[in-house]
């Protein structure tokens, strides 16, 4: 466990809102994704709240081997499989059509090099093109149209910075699996920023 | 040598650390000499920038939940 976390930990157990508050700020994005890839959206938001309430019941018990993320997100998994147990969902791994594409083999030649290449783009850095409202709703809408399990996998690791292995852990999916889908994911936000680069449109 | 639609189909894996030596050099050899490629990966590389950076959606009810958890701590110490 890192120095902020037996610091946030001291404040749990003492019961101080505030700390909470910082808790459920920082890493309820996080159980959001992993309740999103085993139930589905329909019942992520319940299995987020089931979740927060194991982690209150079991503050005190918790073995700070692990780091507190790591923990909620084992708590949240744990709290979504529960729910499944006797009706097991059928797990989308399909891979839906993006709105924008993805980068597909009409993008190159039959030697395999690019028949139409990547053009420049007139911004080149997160910052300049996230001040693009319409580019912010235009993912928004991309990401909303991923397949449940390309869409967590895609925020664990971009946008929580976990490991594959965690990944794979958390969710029960395969090494391959996890590299698939994230590897899909990716090309069709791609192509959403390729496609508003060239058009200046969603 | 790899072509330009297999170093497409290796590039997350390049990105996320998953390839072997060999994978690798192989990459980089491709990217060395072929500049779509290059354009390609560091497109990539901004589209991973663009989803760290996207503002996270609000929570809603952040203050009301954490109120709640920390009354269920603070009973659960006096039992
Ligand atoms: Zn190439």
């Amino acid at each position: 466990m890192s120095g902020n976390d037996v610091e946030l930990l001291t404040r749990l157990l003492a019961g101080e809102q505030q700390a909470f508050r910082e808790l459920v700020a920082t890493y309820q994005g996080a159980m959001r994704a992993v309740a999103y890839a085993i139930v589905g959206s329909r019942n992520a938001d319940e299995v987020v709240q089931d979740a927060w309430l194991a982690v209150v019941r079991n503050l005190e018990g918790f073995q700070q081997r692990s780091s507190l993320k790591t923990w909620l997100l084992t708590i949240t998994a744990n709290t979504a499989k529960t729910r499944l147990k006797h009706n097991r969902r059928e797990v989308l791994l399909d891979d839906l059509p993006g709105p924008h594409g993805s980068v597909g083999g009409e993008r190159f030649a039959a030697d395999g090099h690019w028949q139409t290449p990547p053009n420049a783009w007139h911004e080149d850095s997160p910052e300049a093109l996230l001040s693009e409202e319409e580019l912010r709703q235009c993912l928004e809408k991309t990401l909303a149209s991923l397949s449940e399990m390309q869409a967590s996998v895609l925020l664990l690791r971009e946008r929580q910075g976990l490991e594959l292995e965690e990944i794979c852990n958390l969710l029960e999916l395969s090494l391959s699996n996890v590299r698939v889908l994230l590897h899909r994911a990716r090309l069709k936000v791609f192509a959403t920023l390729e496609h508003f680069e060239e058009t200046g449109q969603c | 040598m790899l072509s330009c639609k297999e170093l497409v189909a290796h590039s997350s894996d390049y990105l996320d650390g998953q390839l072997s030596l060999r994978e690798r050099l192989g990459v980089r050899a491709h990217l060395a000499m072929c500049r779509h490629c290059r354009r390609f990966i560091r497109q990539m590389k901004v589209t991973q920038g663009v989803l760290r950076k996207l503002p996270d959606a609000a929570i809603p009810e952040l203050d009301v939940l954490a109120e709640r958890l920390a009354e269920q701590r603070n009973q659960s110490r006096q039992d």
